[in-house]
């Protein structure tokens, strides 16, 4: 199904207007519907992009459009890329690997869009990530943090966040194990969603931290639809270990602090992935958040210059602040947009391989700061760890970016 | 496994156990009445839940207090859904319809709990939820235990109401043999009614009871569903002692499981428990005389 935006088909309706109006319409490739071709410098640079708006991931889905609607919205307030406006043309994969792959076949072979970015989750990226490797397209994604993204031989791949999934804590493992011996944890349990992403980043910390000579004396999985935490809490509350790490989404997350908090289990340090970072997570715990940390690719108080920007432009475009979802697609946009700027082309055809060549060699200032990438699209970097302190959650590692003192140990929950 | 660990999930074993059987209780109700499954049980308690939340974040109070309203409402609803709409279906095709009816009732309450309070996942702030009683060195949550007595109670009220009130004879003859139960008198068509309300209203205590300690969503209830009906069929279909009796045993025997299974494997005991008893026998363990005339 089409998705089109009342908005878009403004934009688009005017700058056909100007088009016709300015030009002769110069060959347009075959099955656009907009009047919008390709080839004269004032045409509008059409991006690819297919979204899971339906389905299983139809909440994250629509935080990525909203993401990407930002960035096309604000790169043509100042005038567009390579002076030509920029127009999103956004299809409905429905959560559906199959699906996406169609999607992108005919937007790089039919519609003849200039530029594709990626879709939401690794599942649907994989798929959609290869449709862009055969016709050479360049393939910046959002979201696909698992390792499995990036042992597919994609040369044509960059993820547009700060560390791929098992590298989410590299500063607190380091943080943690550079401690004096006497401070140090030396115990841990861990607790994981079954799912790839979750297990990435609570393993990328167990492993780092057994190889650091802590022991992990729990290490339990649970299938995502668990709710009832109580018995995996009163395993990881006999051990009494130092550390308590949770592979967690939201509801796990918050369900098994409240269980350990019932069972009076007192950690050293309790990191948890994704939920402390959801609005909601304080009230649903009681507050009792002092201490609690967790990795963020991005923050809305981050200082980085583009970040600033962004945050008050969504916020005025939307109504709301923007969430990490938002955040990664409009990453995404400033990719792209950097490596078009710099080689100064956007089509299909040898312009991609130029592109993506320039972001193989060079480093691109974001919202979540400067990014870099290997051979297979990873990013080079680590994400931030944040605290709750006082009441507010804050970046407390690295060093260099800290809001606040790192607290150790964590104060009772 | 050792000690402590053993005498701290037998301990949630059982408060959890005490909560299936009021979940289950009124699944079973339906059935016994008329023939129903009640796909959508399950979603009348996350509604019931959601209106728990729903209440103390408007008014501050304790959710429990939402019950007053949501008891009778739900008695009401269940009344009205009874008389308008099952009782509608042809008796020939009722079991299976009702499959069909009550899936549909379920996805509309999802959809429009989504719709009302978005797909944000809640969960009520009490001031004790962290809380812990010291049992012999073995900790008991406050709000588990909470939930454990509201459900007892709303058990045990259910099971006095059934034994020895002319409503409950009425209800249970109806169960029995309807046909039977017409000759002497009985308004059996009214007297299922009430039956389907008090189902319902068991799922406002539940629902409520879940969400003290529950963080909620609006498709939670597709979690629920398939572990309350293993339930209701290992317990015979139609008696509440033995719903009762069956989500005790299976609540404790999911807990204790986690410990050397871990937790994915111990959701299967309910589906184990289901083949066992399907095989073995298929009227049920406890009670569920009704079961095999059907």
């Amino acid at each position: 199904m089409h998705v089109t935006h009342s908005r878009r088909r403004r934009a688009m309706a005017l700058v056909a207007l100007a088009a016709t109006a300015g030009l002769a319409l110069s060959a347009c490739s075959a099955g656009d519907d907009g009047g919008s071709g390709g080839g004269g410098d004032d045409d509008p640079i059409v991006i690819g992009v297919s979204l899971p708006l339906t389905g299983d991931f139809s909440e994250p889905g629509k935080g990525v459009e909203r993401g990407y609607e930002a960035w096309a919205e604000i790169v043509n307030e100042q005038g567009g890329l390579l002076g030509r406006q920029v127009e999103l043309k956004i299809l409905d994969d429905q959560s559906n690997a199959d699906r996406v792959v169609s999607d992108y076949e005919s937007l790089i072979a039919q519609d003849g869009v200039d530029l594709v970015f990626g879709p939401f989750s690794t599942r649907l990226v994989v798929p959609s990530a290869r449709v862009a490797q055969e016709y050479g397209m360049l393939f910046v994604e959002p979201a696909g943090a698992a390792a499995e993204v990036f042992e597919q031989g994609f040369e044509n791949l960059f993820y547009a966040a700060p560390a791929v999934a098992d590298d989410h804590y590299n500063y607190l493992a380091d943080y943690l194990l550079s401690l004096p011996e006497g401070e140090r944890p030396k115990t841990a349990a861990v607790a994981a969603m079954d799912d790839p992403f979750a297990q990435g980043t609570a393993y990328g910390l167990r492993d780092k931290l057994e190889e650091g000579g802590v022991e992990i004396l729990v290490d339990e999985v649970y299938p995502p639809n668990t709710t009832d935490f109580s018995v995996i809490a009163a395993k990881i509350a006999e051990s009494n270990a130092d550390v308590v790490i949770g592979g967690s989404q939201y509801q796990d997350g918050v369900n098994l602090i409240i269980a350990l908090q019932q069972l009076d289990y007192q950690p050293k340090v309790a990191a948890f992935s994704t939920a402390p970072t959801n609005p909601e997570f304080a009230a649903a715990i009681g507050n009792q958040t002092e201490g609690i940390l967790s990795p963020t690719g991005w923050s809305p108080t981050a200082s980085f210059p583009s970040n600033v920007e962004f945050v008050e432009k969504y916020t005025e475009i939307f109504g709301n602040p923007p969430a990490e979802d938002e955040a990664n697609a409009y990453t995404t946009g400033q990719v792209v947009a950097a490596a078009v700027e710099a080689v100064g082309c956007a089509e299909q055809g040898e312009c991609q391989q130029q592109l993506i060549d320039w972001l193989h060699e060079n480093t691109v200032d974001t919202v979540v700061g400067p990014l870099s990438w290997d051979e297979a699209g990873r990013p080079s970097g680590a994400h931030l760890i944040q605290q709750w302190v006082g009441g507010e959650i804050k970046i407390v590692l690295p060093e260099d970016a800290k809001e606040a003192d790192f607290i150790y140990p964590k104060p009772a929950w | 496994m050792s000690g402590p660990l053993f005498l701290q999930s037998l301990i949630l074993g059982v408060l959890l156990g005490g909560l299936y059987a009021l979940l289950a209780a009124g699944l079973t109700l339906y059935f016994g009445i008329m023939r129903v499954v009640m796909i959508a049980h399950s979603a009348f308690l996350i509604l019931a839940a959601y209106l728990a939340w729903w209440f103390n974040r408007e008014t501050g109070l304790d959710p429990m207090l939402s019950l007053v309203v949501t008891v009778p409402v739900f008695f009401l609803a269940g009344f009205a859904m009874q008389r308008l709409l099952v009782s509608r279906l042809k008796p020939l095709t009722l079991t299976m319809m009702s499959v069909l009816l009550t899936f549909a009732i379920a996805l509309i309450i999802e959809g429009a709990l989504g719709f009302i309070f978005t797909g944000t996942q809640r969960r009520i702030q009490l001031p004790y939820a962290g809380d812990s009683l010291d049992v012999f060195g073995a900790q008991v949550p406050v709000v588990k235990l909470v939930a454990f007595v509201l459900a007892a109670f709303a058990l045990l009220s259910l099971y006095l109401l059934l034994k020895y009130t002319r409503f409950g004879r009425a209800l249970r003859a109806t169960i029995q043999h309807p046909e039977a139960a017409r000759l002497v008198g009985i308004d059996t068509d009214r007297t299922a009614g009430y039956g389907f309300g008090l189902g319902l209203a068991t799922a406002a205590i539940g629902g409520t009871a879940l969400s003290l300690d529950a963080t909620i969503y609006p498709s939670l209830h597709w979690h629920w569903i398939g572990p309350l009906m293993a339930i209701i069929v290992v317990g015979g279909l139609g008696s509440i002692p033995g719903a009762a009796i069956a989500a005790m045993l299976l609540g404790i025997s999911q807990s204790l499981l986690q410990i050397p299974l871990g937790a994915t494997w111990a959701q299967t005991v309910f589906y184990v428990a289901l083949f066992a008893t399907l095989m073995f026998r298929p009227q049920g363990f406890f009670g569920g005389r009704l079961a095999q005339r059907f």
